[in-house]
């Protein structure tokens, strides 16, 4: 048991200076992304409350494919299967339009759902006072959906974290890929992913807290049986 | 059409990892399933939180990582101890495991909303503590389960496509291999995601609904 973690000690200052840049490809891949999905994600789920038909039609269907195909076959398409059409992007970019596009997919329905979990009422109560649409939606609707909507995107950014080992598979160099890289080279697997996986585990911990606290303040103010 | 002819072979080569999709999903959902039900119960109904200790750790540390690593873990870390698994085995093992940390969060939060009155009452009248899971418990957190579950099944359909990575035969690696063959990435791709899309938008529609029925009640 000893030698095992004697392991570490010796080979420490061969892997860290490859492992901590890898640790900001992961978190700039995961930050990226999550900004691509947000803005996607708000796109998508306006168009599927928009009154233009084909523009709610188009939204249904983004989201239904999106959360019906894998997301590492997303990244694939994008990284390999763009190339012959003459689309070339870096693995980075690859990744991070793959995952970006993914998740708004998923990112589109919270903001559905948040917005329309807002009460009707208030928006018809804002029209009557003369508001126009777009001022109800910034002044009414929004501020109130955030509310609803900030926990499960919180959540949906650690997901995001954990599917940035997918881009290891189309070769981005983040986390994941440089552990199985020095992991062949070192012939210590089981020392690399574990190690891997604790600083997974190292970078989602503090999220999570943020993620429970969030959610504790969004709900005082609120009625519910649970305080 | 040349690309017309090749749709109806890559198609049917892609197929052939369909079964082992279903297999892997389903053997992967079973183990999930059995893991989230006991340690949900254990989570749910037992007082001290010592002794679930354990179980929260698992739960904590199997959701947190990313599955790409535990299978990894699973894969080629056990091999370098010693214990070398069949590609088929550390994919169920490894997404069966993460799905029960998972779906012991699902039902624990089942059981809890259950009234703990109706506990209380069956266990005076006389019934054995397995028989209020049986026959009181468990009826009712299924409707509260059932749309998780059934979420996190068609997540798991998706989530196989990873396994291709540690060379278990399914879907997205007969892909990968035809690929290596023909380089049509393009094609190859598309069709992939036709066939996952396919598999799994049905199941979406079931799970839908599962979730107003269950709303409706």
């Amino acid at each position: 048991m000893v030698e095992f973690f004697a392991l570490y000690g010796k080979n420490w200052a061969e892997w860290w200076p490859q492992i901590v840049p890898a640790i900001g490809v992961t978190l700039s891949l995961t930050a990226v992304s999550y900004v691509l999905a947000l803005v996607v994600g708000m796109v998508i789920a306006l168009g599927k409350l928009s009154p233009i038909g084909p523009l709610r039609a188009f939204s249904v269907g983004y989201i239904e494919f999106m959360r019906g195909v894998p997301t590492l076959v997303i990244l694939f398409l994008i990284y390999f299967g763009l190339t012959p059409l003459g689309i070339v992007l870096s693995a980075f970019w690859a990744g991070v339009t793959g995952l970006g596009l993914s998740m708004g997919g998923y990112i589109a329905e919270v903001f559905r759902a948040g917005i329309q979990a807002v009460p009707v009422g208030q928006r018809e109560a804002a029209r009557t006072i003369g508001m126009t649409p777009r001022q109800v939606f910034s002044y009414i609707t929004l501020p109130q959906a955030v509310r609803i909507v900030l926990p499960p995107l919180l959540n949906m950014l650690i997901q995001l974290l954990k599917d940035s080992s997918l881009c290891a598979l189309i070769t981005a160099p983040e986390l994941l890929l440089t552990a199985k890289d020095l992991a062949s080279t070192s012939f210590l697997p089981m020392h690399l992913f574990l190690l891997v996986g604790l600083v997974y585990l190292m970078l989602a911990w503090p999220m999570s807290l943020v993620t429970r606290r969030v959610e504790a303040r969004m709900r005082r103010g609120t009625r519910s049986a649970a305080a | 059409m040349e690309v017309l002819d090749k749709i109806p072979i890559y198609t049917l080569h892609l197929l052939k990892g369909a079964g082992f999709t279903v297999g892997i999903t389903a053997g992967s959902l079973l183990m999930a399933v059995v893991i989230g039900l006991v340690f949900g119960a254990l989570t749910a109904f037992v007082k001290r939180r010592i002794t679930v200790l354990p179980i929260t750790l698992y739960v904590e540390i199997l959701r947190g990582l990313p599955p790409l690593a535990v299978l990894f873990i699973l894969y080629f870390g056990l091999a370098y101890t010693g214990l070398r698994l069949e590609p088929l085995t550390a994919a169920i093992l490894g997404l069966g495991t993460m799905g029960g940390a998972m779906l012991t969060e699902v039902f624990r939060a089942g059981f809890i909303a259950i009234h703990i009155g109706q506990r209380e009452a069956a266990l005076a009248v006389g019934m054995t503590p397995m028989m209020v899971l049986r026959h009181i418990i468990l009826p009712q957190t299924w409707r509260i389960t059932l749309p998780p579950l059934g979420n996190y099944a068609i997540g798991l359909l998706k989530d196989t496509a990873i396994v291709s990575a540690i060379a278990a035969p399914e879907i997205m690696f007969y892909a990968r291999n035809l690929v290596t063959t023909t380089f049509d990435t393009t094609l190859i791709y598309i069709l992939v995601a036709i066939v996952y899309f396919c598999m799994s938008f049905p199941l979406a529609r079931l799970v839908a609904r599962f979730e107003r029925q269950a709303r409706v009640a």
